[in-house]
């Protein structure tokens, strides 16, 4: 027989999961890391002091009369480094009796029929690698059979002995497993990139092992191989059936809004295109790929609103509630769902109340606007245009190229060392319509503090009393601002 | 060294009894008590005598009772039975018996040699052959030594009389029949044996020892004092105390199936994180001692539960969990430590498949 190193033993866990000791009742089921070497039938007490150190004792006969038999020999094996003791299921054990078994860390396991189990047993430590075989190949049956993500992760962490594993996203978010998994650090890391569907690195699975040998790496690290592909049929089913959706969806609705707007087809799609409709446009902040971005943005919709198409419309995404409370009833409802699709940023904005197909047309041009504005701010955001009013047409100007014209026009104004003080002042009379009191009042500054920093920009060349300068002027200012 | 013992002493010999008893019991025998001390009133104090007292070729025979404590306390014994029974062995013997040693100087065994002696008008011989409970007649220092059981003579509760003459191991059998057809109870007369032969097998000053346990299971005036004077008087020491927390018979002995009780086992479980569990295995008695999975004690040595609030034994046919007691032991005559001895009431002799803690020392 050749000799196995003692790296390549099984581990207690492994013999549970294997089947040998699966069915079996067990205590001081913390320490089930231990290595088994060999299995030691023993019909005597005084035989375990003859065991070698990590066997798995097995009592019967005499050595399994009783609680106080099997006492003694927890404490035998414990004094001889076993792995654990495995007792027939005749002895009642009692909680002192587990309660030791816990002291001293020794496993223990009751068995209906232990010499039966010290052959299996027996057969499992003496071809580890036929056991590890069926363990992969159990895990890669269970991998077929799972549909998400969680599942798939859940199949290694319930099946592989002693491994704790994580799905990370290449960003660090945990997005399945045991957090605790990321903290484990060399030899004891296992880690293989899964690609997303689009076949681009998307996310690690990480695993930690309790104990190592280099041919138990080896078999994890192939387990973890294994659930890859299935990993990314799972993410690239969830990504890909609504993008190939969205694509005709986008022909149809502009079959719907446009000018001989056809109806028929969007109803037989199943939309909802009478009643009362408010739209709602979602546009992804700071011009980001947005192919790329789509699949996340029309899985996380969907996850929230099962119901509702979302539908690419220009640089965005159009969607529809019908008979809904208000646009301020949606705004609560949408945002939970822009903080889902982090780290993307998503604006949102929602148009007013229309009818029919007309009405959702207008409401959809409505939501775009709102969600220009949005745009402009920080953070995930929702304007309703309603609230807007024509606010919502200065979200249609170009506000870089106006702002870089502005740099030009004014550039005495913008020379001023004081430049930030006096752009404030001019912004502030003309949104006060020429009112030094109320510009004063605006600023929180003496209304002659205004007049005075009014002669100043007057210095630097800047008309104030032209009606024909001011709506240019005042378009330059706030294109500045903005712009900051 | 006492040299009588009088009515007065007999509280304090039932008390000491229980000591050696391993537990097996903490029944009160108020009528066999009331019917003793009625003859000690009569006749009395008995003289108590040390073999080194007698002449070596004097005839002793050993008094003690065999059977259940349940007819005893149903039909106490009169406490002259055992003239019926000596009677009847003298006449077999052919030979008038000089003096009256004990069976085994614990439990009622510790006063039913009293009364024999009373009722006979003999002289007690201060030794035993057992120092303790165990449940054959057979498991003596006598028997260890070789002297035969037999002749022997037992009387039952209802007056018959029995005389038996054959080998120790047959003698066990027919009288372990015959005392339950007479009803669970018969005294007997065993042992017959000049005092040249029983000098070097009888455990000395047993009821000696007995009566000062008493004494102090009755006086100390607490725990501490109770347990030094049980330390100097008997060997005695606290293997550990704690709580009750299981009972059970689940235990399955080895072969021993000859014995009259069914396995018992009580956990006591010491207080605090660290505490140790002692679990007690036994039958009638206490005889193997596992603290925390290491056989620590063992028949021979007496294994008992001593109350830790009030100082009484505590049998194993009353101990319910949530009782604190102390464990204590105490060792065996070491005549009981030889192969020989361990063979005959070791814990292998009681099914025990283990090496008495003794032993292991010696590897």
């Amino acid at each position: 027989m050749i000799r196995k190193d003692v790296v390549e033993q099984l581990s207690v866990a492994e013999l549970v999961q294997f089947g040998p000791l699966g069915q079996a009742k067990v205590f001081a089921g913390e320490e089930l890391d231990r290595q088994v070497a060999g299995v030691v039938l023993v019909a005597e007490l005084e035989e375990i002091r003859q065991c070698e150190p990590h066997s798995a004792v097995v009592l019967h006969g005499t050595a399994a009369q009783g609680a106080w038999a099997l006492e003694s020999a927890l404490r035998l094996a414990w004094e001889r480094n076993a792995s654990c003791v495995i007792a027939p299921a005749d002895i009642a054990v009692g909680n002192p009796t587990a309660q030791l078994a816990e002291r001293l860390r020794v496993p223990l396991f009751v068995v209906a029929d232990p010499a039966r189990h010290a052959l299996e047993l027996s057969a499992a430590v003496a071809d580890t690698d036929a056991a590890r075989a069926r363990l992969t190949a159990r895990c890669a049956v269970l991998f077929g059979e799972r549909g998400t993500l969680r599942d798939i992760v859940g199949v290694i962490n319930t099946e592989v002995p002693g491994v704790q594993v994580a799905l990370i996203a290449e960003d660090g978010h945990v997005l399945a497993g045991r957090a605790a998994a990321d903290q484990a650090s060399g030899e004891r890391r296992v880690e293989v990139h899964v690609p997303g569907p689009d076949g681009r690195p998307w996310a690690r699975l990480v695993g930690q092992l309790a104990a190592w040998s280099p041919s138990w790496s080896l078999t994890v690290r192939t387990v973890l191989g294994l659930a890859r592909a299935p990993l990314a049929a799972c993410v690239g089913r969830a990504w890909l059936r609504p993008v190939q959706q969205s694509a005709s969806d986008r022909v149809l609705l502009n079959q719907l809004l446009g000018e001989n707007g056809d109806a028929e087809a969007a109803r037989a799609a199943g939309w909802s295109v009478d009643g009362t409709h408010i739209a709602v446009f979602l546009q992804v902040r700071e011009a980001a790929d947005l192919e790329a971005a789509a699949p996340r943005v029309i899985a996380a919709w969907q996850e929230a609103f099962p119901h509702l198409p979302l539908i690419p419309r220009g640089e965005g995404w159009v969607s529809w509630w019908t008979g809904a409370e208000g646009p301020s009833a949606l705004a609560s409802l949408l945002r939970p769902y822009l903080s889902a699709t982090r780290p993307l940023q998503l604006a949102a904005g929602v148009g007013l109340a229309g009818e029919g197909v007309p009405g959702l047309r207008r409401s959809v041009d409505e939501a775009r606007l709102a969600a220009a504005v949005a745009g402009r701010r920080d953070g995930e955001t929702v304007e309703l245009f309603g609230a807007l009013g024509p606010r919502a047409v200065l979200a249609c100007i170009p506000v870089s190229d106006v702002a870089a014209a502005a740099r030009v026009a004014l550039a005495d104004l913008l020379a001023a060392p004081d430049a930030d003080v006096l752009l404030a002042a001019l912004v502030a009379l003309l949104d006060c319509a020429g009112s030094t009191g109320q510009a004063a009042a605006r600023l929180g500054v003496h209304r002659n503090t205004v007049l005075s920093r009014i002669e100043r920009i007057r210095a630097r060349g800047v008309d104030l009393d032209s009606p024909e300068q001011r709506l240019a002027l005042h378009l330059a200012c706030y294109s500045l601002l903005s712009a900051h | 060294m006492i040299t009588e013992i009088t009515v007065d002493d007999l509280p304090a010999l039932e008390a000491g009894s229980q000591l050696t008893c391993s537990s097996a019991g903490s029944t009160h025998f108020d009528g066999a008590l009331a019917n003793i001390a009625e003859l000690l009133r009569e006749r009395g104090p008995v003289r108590m005598v040390g073999l080194d007292e007698l002449d070596g070729d004097a005839l002793c025979v050993a008094i003690g009772a065999i059977g259940g404590f349940g007819p005893m306390l149903e039909l106490p014994p009169s406490g002259d039975e055992a003239v019926a029974a000596v009677r009847a062995l003298e006449a077999r013997l052919g030979r008038r018996v000089d003096a009256i040693v004990s069976l085994n100087a614990s439990g009622p065994n510790a006063f039913a040699p009293v009364a024999a002696a009373s009722a006979l008008g003999l002289p007690l011989v201060d030794c035993d052959g057992m120092g303790r409970v165990l449940p054959l007649v057979s498991q003596t220092t006598y028997a260890l030594a070789g002297l035969p059981i037999g002749p022997l003579a037992a009387v039952s509760l209802a007056g018959d009389v029995m005389v038996l003459d054959t080998s120790t191991a047959r003698s066990e059998l027919l009288l372990r029949s015959a005392m339950q057809a007479a009803g669970g109870f018969m005294l007997c007369a065993t042992y017959p044996s000049t005092v040249d032969e029983l000098a070097k097998c009888a455990i000395r000053g047993s009821t000696s020892r007995v009566v000062e346990a008493g004494r102090l299971l009755l006086g100390a005036p607490d725990r501490a004092t109770l347990l030094a004077g049980l330390a100097s008087v008997a060997g005695a020491r606290v293997l550990g105390g704690g709580r009750v927390v299981e009972l059970g018979h689940a235990t399955r002995t080895v072969g021993a199936r000859q014995y009259p009780a069914a396995p018992t086992s009580v956990v006591v479980a010491e207080p605090g994180p660290a505490g140790r569990m002692i679990r007690l295995e036994g039958q009638s008695e206490i005889f193997l001692a596992v603290v925390d999975g290491v056989v620590s004690a063992a028949v021979p040595d007496v294994l008992c539960l001593l109350d830790q609030r009030e100082p009484h034994i505590v049998g194993l046919e009353r101990v319910a969990v949530g009782n604190d007691v102390d464990v204590l032991v105490m060792p065996a005559d070491p005549m009981w430590h030889s192969g020989a001895g361990l063979a005959l009431a070791g814990p292998r002799a009681f099914g025990f498949p283990v090496e008495h803690p003794r032993e292991e020392g010696a590897r």
